[in-house]
């Protein structure tokens, strides 16, 4: 696990060791093992390096036997054992043990096609020194990063905006497009990006550059071939999947460890580590010191069941104000939530133990229908059928018994589902979040509100939703949007990669194995949600592995302490330093008078709702964020090539 | 104690403005507006606002009673408040 960076010349003048060193030192948290640099007169990469397969061999930038192609890499190919056995059958010379070398040698054979073949997560680019293209890679779900600009046709790209902002070439402005639709799903929609004229590669995509233009290409498409009835062998099939996931994601020359939330699918995660691991499975939570989000003794059961030493990293309300700036700069964009802060700590903890892998339990939430949103589609449909039937609105507060507090939501918080949209909008299943989400606009400033007039989020979402999509049944087109609105561009980015490579740690995700979603959505729905039992046929099989009382689990919503610790005796200075009419200005997006009222209300004690809450969250961020990467632009002093573990250049030739 | 309908309007509004509108200050709220639909208050809104009425005006309503035929609008909240104050007099 590393980070990549690069520039593309669209005339072949050069690209300066310099600039690459300032883009690979801006990334360097990705990668504290080492570095390395191709120079070339039209192309440049740069990496950093996270040593975990292969720690002597595996330095890039490398190239092919002949020197070809080159490439920058960041990610696990799992399967690289087996795709380098058939390299080598047909020919091919390898001079490490890493996955890199499989990467470059399997383009060389197959070319984009070769996408096909990995499992893995992975962002990477190949330039070809022949025919001088550079083929951008990333992984079907998105779990690794890539970003992109293109100026006067240059390419420019990195693991994160911030390599390429550090390549003095790219200036760094809010794309109020961006934000709003941060402000509408969580997190603006790939390729979308809150910089202005940034992208983000799409998951399961390839791009090719050459000649100053870039071409993007579908390579995966997610889909969901519904059957009609569970397959007889579906528990011992999906128990084949599972371990053999497990199994390739413990491919590594460092130990592997677990993190471990107490809940389901990090618990089944953890059980099947233990068993594949040669050491004894560190696994590591985190604890809230406020006992309503606090998991730990489930915790301490799974540790205990399979057998790892734990450790907790124990969060309290200040933790979270003071690290929220640490965390904007890593995640790169405004937030609505805090709960990156702590998957923040929760890497630093993993880190100080000495671990730079762990499994995690991510993606079977979408898989499995897991999340309380799916439950809420059943629901909404059943309810919609017999709109006067109170009885069946009763079921919404079945569902939310943590938010409707004291039970007295009565038929106002029933109404609020029944009215978020007619069954056959294709967002049908969103709307109520995506509604929820969209009242921080309440709070954009009336020239936000001008500049974004024409923007249309919800429909330019409709209007990207692929023709199949309308052959899937409601549920599955709710874990579509589920895994394209949200899992990528906020829970893999903002939860995940960029929180864990804050301290170099890599997450790998056996749900994610494309073998299991492939699985997974080929199964009935009612497989995976039966009536209100959530990851049914996954908890079906989970009792081989895990002791009853996880097993039989509900789910609990992963959620952190928000707006109080940003106004507790001894909150940090900068909230009221960038919460001032004249710093809000500056910004632009939210109105001064209205977050004077939000301040006073959180102040006060009386900002309580989840309306306020996220409005706060989302003022704060945004104000960090363009503090961060607008108006003050972090110098960074470049990597050098002197001390590069690799520096590759045009004078070695091209052996053809 | 008996408040006067207009009176329990004027103080509902005034805490829906101070409350829920104080970002959206060109707003004007008319008495028959619908809460709901015209995105004031939302469903957890709806349990401040209440909080906020029972102490105020010393009223308590059931979970059947938290609807939009009672808490829809200022004038139905204004009506509904004098009437519990009517019955809890009697």
């Amino acid at each position: 696990m590393c980070g990549i960076a690069g520039i593309a010349r669209r005339a072949a003048t050069g690209v300066s060791v310099d600039a690459l060193g300032r883009m690979a030192a801006a990334i360097k948290h990705r990668g504290p093992d080492g570095h390395g640099f191709y120079v070339g007169q039209r192309v440049g990469f740069a990496h950093v390096r996270l040593s975990i397969v292969d720690i002597a061999g595996g330095a890039q930038p490398l190239t092919n036997e002949d020197g070809q192609y080159v490439i920058t890499y960041n990610g696990e190919v799992y399967n690289h054992i087996e795709l380098r056995r058939e390299l080598e059958n047909k020919g091919h010379v390898f001079r490490t043990h890493c996955d890199t070398e499989v990467l470059v040698h399997g383009y060389e054979e197959w070319g984009a096609q070769m996408l096909q073949r990995l499992n893995g997560q992975f962002a990477f680019a190949i330039y070809d020194r022949t025919n001088e293209t550079v083929f951008l890679a990333r992984d079907r779900f998105g779990v690794r990063p890539l970003f992109y600009a293109q100026r006067e046709g240059n390419l420019y790209f990195g693991s994160e905006v911030k390599a390429i902002l550090a390549s003095g070439e790219v200036e760094a402005s809010l794309n109020p497009l961006g934000i709003d639709e941060t402000f509408t799903f969580w997190a603006a929609r790939p390729p979308r990006t809150a910089f202005q004229g940034i992208g983000c590669m799409e998951p399961g995509t390839y791009a090719i550059w050459r000649d100053g233009g870039l071409w993007f290409h579908r390579y995966y498409e997610l889909d969901y071939p519904e059957a009609t009835a569970e397959p007889r062998d579906a528990i011992e099939q999906l128990d084949e999947i599972m371990r053999s996931g497990v199994g390739l994601r413990m491919r590594a020359d460092v130990p592997v460890g677990a993190y471990l939330s107490g809940g389901l699918d990090s618990s089944i995660t953890s059980a099947l580590a233990a068993k594949a691991s040669p050491y004894t499975l560190r696994s590591f939570s985190i604890a809230f010191d406020d006992p309503r989000y606090d998991e730990s003794e489930f915790q301490r059961t799974m540790a205990a069941a399979v057998g790892s030493v734990h450790a907790v990293a124990s969060i309290g309300q200040s933790s979270i104000a003071e690290s929220f700036p640490s965390v904007i700069h890593h995640a790169e964009t405004p937030l609505l939530r805090t709960a990156p802060v702590p998957m923040y700590h929760l890497a630093k903890l993993t880190k100080d133990a000495g671990i730079k892998v762990v499994l995690t339990g991510e993606g079977a939430d979408e898989l499995f229908l897991g999340y309380d949103l799916f439950k809420e589609v059943s629901v909404r449909r059943f309810c919609l059928r017999r709109p006067e039937s109170a009885m069946r609105q009763r079921l919404f507060d079945r569902l939310y018994p943590y938010l409707i507090g004291e039970g007295r939501g009565g038929e106002f918080w029933r109404r609020f589902f029944m009215d978020a949209g007619p069954t056959a909008d294709p967002l049908f299943s969103h709307m109520p979040r995506f509604m929820l989400t969209s009242r921080i606009k309440d709070f954009y400033s009336a020239e936000f509100r001008a500049e974004i007039a024409t923007a249309d989020p919800l429909g330019e979402l409709r209007a990207s939703i692929p023709t199949r999509f309308f052959g899937w049944s409601p549920l599955n087109q709710a874990a579509f949007l589920e895994m394209t609105t949200l899992l990528s561009p906020y829970l893999l980015a903002s939860q995940g990669d960029r929180m864990g490579m804050a301290h170099g740690v890599e997450g790998r995700f056996p749900f994610l194995d494309h073998r299991l979603f492939e699985f997974a959505s080929s199964l009935p729905t009612s497989s995976r949600l039966l009536g209100l039992r959530e990851k049914e046929v996954l908890r079906r099989w989970a009792k081989r592995i895990l002791p009853p009382r996880i097993n039989q689990r509900g789910k609990q919503p992963y959620r952190a302490p928000d707006a109080p610790s940003f106004f507790a005796p001894g909150a940090p200075a900068w909230v009221n330093d960038l919460l001032t009419p004249d710093a809000l200005q500056r910004v632009g997006v939210f109105a001064p008078a209205s977050v004077a009222g939000l301040i006073r209300r959180c102040k006060s004690g009386q900002a309580t709702g989840f309306r306020e809450n996220q409005a706060l969250l989302g003022v704060l961020s945004t104000q960090l964020w363009h503090h961060d990467f607008v108006e003050h632009p972090a110098s960074v002093s470049p990597l050098s090539a002197r001390t590069a573990d690799v520096v590759l250049t045009d004078a070695v030739p091209v052996h053809s | 104690m008996q408040t006067p309908s207009s009176e329990i309007l004027t103080r509902v509004r005034g805490f829906l403005q101070e409350n829920f509108l104080y970002m959206r200050p060109d707003l004007e709220l008319g008495a028959d507006d619908r809460l709901m639909e015209r995105g004031i208050v939302d469903s957890m809104g709806v349990l401040e606002m209440l909080n906020f009425i029972e102490t105020e005006f010393g009223v308590r309503a059931s979970d059947d009673e938290i609807s939009e035929a009672n808490l829809g609008s200022l004038r139905a909240i204004a009506q509904f408040v004098a009437e519990k104050q009517t019955a809890a007099a009697a």
